[in-house]
């Protein structure tokens, strides 16, 4: 039995000696490692979330009102409630700029819970479908048909609150009673929210006089630009030729998300580096104690033949397996942390797109090599001074 | 050529601004299956000598020749290698690890030489079993008398089959008894496998049971007796 005693097992064997103490230096790797984790699923979530809206998005270019591009995103990106409206003329004026190959339009609406409609909060995103090329794609088999005036289509995060899927349900929008008859496919942008109308619908509204909007009014115009255009050049035409609007190209959307998202970066960065400098200190800390309580052993072990590279195999095999073990741990709790706390951070409150498995994968690994790396930092100076102990000098130290 | 050749050996150390000699130009010859023993008052300096000799510490100035090398040249590696695998080394207080068994005690030198584990685990049970302690190879330290944790020391020493046996007064505090049975083992081995015995101790009588004898005074050696082989 004891002939599998091998320097594994004396490591282990060293480990069991304070377990408190082997806990407790797991237990603070794994929260950084934690930290670490949550930390990088954030950030990757709301980037690869922003990414991906803008490229599903379907338009070259959005045309906003003057001043609501910031708005605009907050809807279109992170599902938030919010209106904006400019003049529905712009729509015929916009479409003559050179390069514009197709242009449609939609009107958003806030529905208020008693107030005008009996569904949650949400955006009533009322469309043509005669020149629509956003909304279509989304559509799906199951919906083969034009919706009809009082009806509607309900995005698929919501589908589940308005209980529509599983039946027919009417509700009340803007005082008019409205039929929701199917559910858009995933989006996985803010579309998916929302609730969609034809825009004949919008005289009735306004008649019902239960919202802001008023006739002649559009909030977003979307563009798609012909082979051969740079959207960005189109919509700097677009933008030099009306004052009133904001034109922004694809690529640009969620700039102003991404660069929030940087100084919050930065502000991780700066937390979790320092939370780093703390652990390596901690690990420091201990290993030193370690050294000094070893001391007399390692002078043993250096007098009957060890090397300096057999003591320093044996800490690292031991401070291996702090940091892995403290690392996995951190990867479980950070993976669950992000995954049921993150709907408690407004960036990833609306945001429906989670990370794939690869993306996990990744951020697992990076945090894995991160707290192993850690700890080995921290243990390298004390090692490295027990190694070099005269035999003699730490057996008489004793 | 001698097994193991000290020439001019002297070893300082710094206390404060102080510089104490613990070794005074020594110079020594010592030949394949000697059994030596070294006397001397504490703090005359055989600690520190029997250290030099088994490579544990370097000299201020002089040569130790092992085999015709000198081991003060060799880097940590080649010197730590000399330690494992040519010399036991027997420390004059208990010495074992306490959280190993006596078997894993005494397989530890083996961890650092190139044998397999099943070899390291049947050589320590044979060297428990020649010092007599078969029924104890799975007992810590600290459920073994001071005695058997000489005997686990001894058997440690000898796991490697070193060249030579450096013990610092390996029967200190040990009865009548056990210090018989230790001297006897030591002759035995030093009979049948010509190994080289060096051993410093207190005791009047156990030292003149040594072919040689040497007597160290405020770190200079000098040679009392010794008969002729």
């Amino acid at each position: 039995m004891a002939d599998s005693f091998t320097i594994f097992s004396f490591a282990a064997r060293n480990l069991r000696r304070k377990p408190l103490r082997t806990a407790v230096l797991i237990a603070s790797i794994g929260l950084l490692v934690t930290a670490l984790v949550f930390v990088l699923s954030f950030v990757r979530r709301v980037d690869s979330v922003v990414k991906v809206a803008s490229d599903r998005l379907g338009a070259d270019v959005i045309i906003v009102p003057s001043g609501s591009r910031g708005a605009a995103e907050d809807v279109l990106l992170e599902n938030k409630v919010k209106t904006f409206y400019m003049d529905k003329a712009l729509v015929e004026k916009i479409g003559r700029i050179n390069g514009i190959d197709a242009l449609t339009y939609q009107t958003y609406l806030a529905s208020i819970v008693g107030q005008c409609c009996d569904v949650p909060e949400t955006v009533v995103v009322a469309f043509n479908q005669d020149t629509d090329f956003i909304i279509k794609p989304w559509l799906g088999k199951a919906f083969g048909r034009r919706l009809k005036k009082g009806e509607a289509l309900v995005g698929n995060e919501s589908a589940m609150n308005i209980s529509v899927g599983l039946t027919e349900v009417d509700g009340v929008l803007f005082g008019n009673l409205f039929k929701m008859v199917g559910v858009l496919e995933k989006t996985g942008t803010g579309l998916d929210t929302a609730i969609f109308i034809d825009e004949s619908n919008i005289e009735d509204i306004l008649t019902k006089g239960k919202t802001a909007l008023k006739s002649g009014q559009v909030s977003i115009i979307f563009a798609r630009v012909k082979k051969g255009f740079d959207p960005s050049k189109v919509a700097g035409d677009i933008g030099d030729a009306f004052v009133e609007v904001n034109a922004v190209a694809r690529k640009d959307i969620g700039r102003n998300i991404l660069s929030t998202l940087r100084d919050l970066n930065r502000v991780f960065f700066v937390t979790v580096t320092l939370a780093a400098v703390l652990s390596i200190f901690l690990v420091w800390a201990v290993f030193s104690a370690i050294a000094n309580e070893r001391s007399w052993e390692i002078g043993i072990m250096r007098a009957i033949g060890a090397r300096e590279s057999h003591v320093s195999r044996l800490f690292l095999i031991e401070v291996l397996f702090i940091g892995a073990a403290g690392s996995f741990i951190g990867i479980i709790a950070g993976t669950a942390v992000s995954v049921f706390l993150g709907k408690h951070f407004m960036m990833l409150k609306n945001v429906t797109a989670d990370l794939g498995t690869g993306e996990r994968i990744i951020i697992g690994l990076c945090s894995l090599a991160a707290g192993t790396a850690i700890c080995v930092a921290g243990a390298l100076s004390p090692v490295r001074r027990l190694k070099k102990l005269e035999p003699l000098l730490a057996i008489r130290k004793d | 050529m001698s097994q193991i050749e000290l020439s001019g050996i002297s070893k300082e150390y710094a206390v404060g601004d102080l510089t104490i000699r613990a070794v005074d130009g020594v110079s020594l010859s010592i030949e394949k299956g000697d059994f030596l023993s070294i006397v001397g008052h504490s703090g005359s300096g055989k600690t520190t000598l029997l250290s030099i000799i088994g490579g544990i510490i370097r000299p201020s100035t002089g040569k130790v020749l092992y085999e015709g090398s000198d081991i003060c040249r060799l880097d940590d590696d080649r010197v730590s290698e000399y330690r494992n695998r040519k010399i036991g080394f027997m420390f004059q207080f208990a010495s074992l690890l306490p959280i190993l068994t006596a078997k894993e005690n005494v397989i530890l030198p083996g961890l650092f030489g190139p044998a397999g584990a099943t070899a390291r685990g049947k050589a320590a049970e044979e060297y428990l079993s020649v010092v007599g302690l078969s029924d104890k190879i799975n007992s810590f330290p600290s459920q073994l008398s001071g005695g058997q944790q000489r005997r686990v020391a001894i058997a440690r020493a000898l796991i490697n089959d070193p060249e030579v046996i450096l013990a610092d007064e390996p029967t200190g505090d040990l009865d009548e008894d056990t210090e018989a049975e230790i001297m006897d083992l030591f002759r035995k081995l030093n009979k049948e496998r010509q190994v080289t015995f060096i051993f410093i101790t207190h005791n009047g009588d156990l030292a003149r049971q040594a072919a040689r004898q040497l007597r160290m005074h405020s770190g200079r050696l000098e040679e009392v007796s010794r008969i002729p082989a």
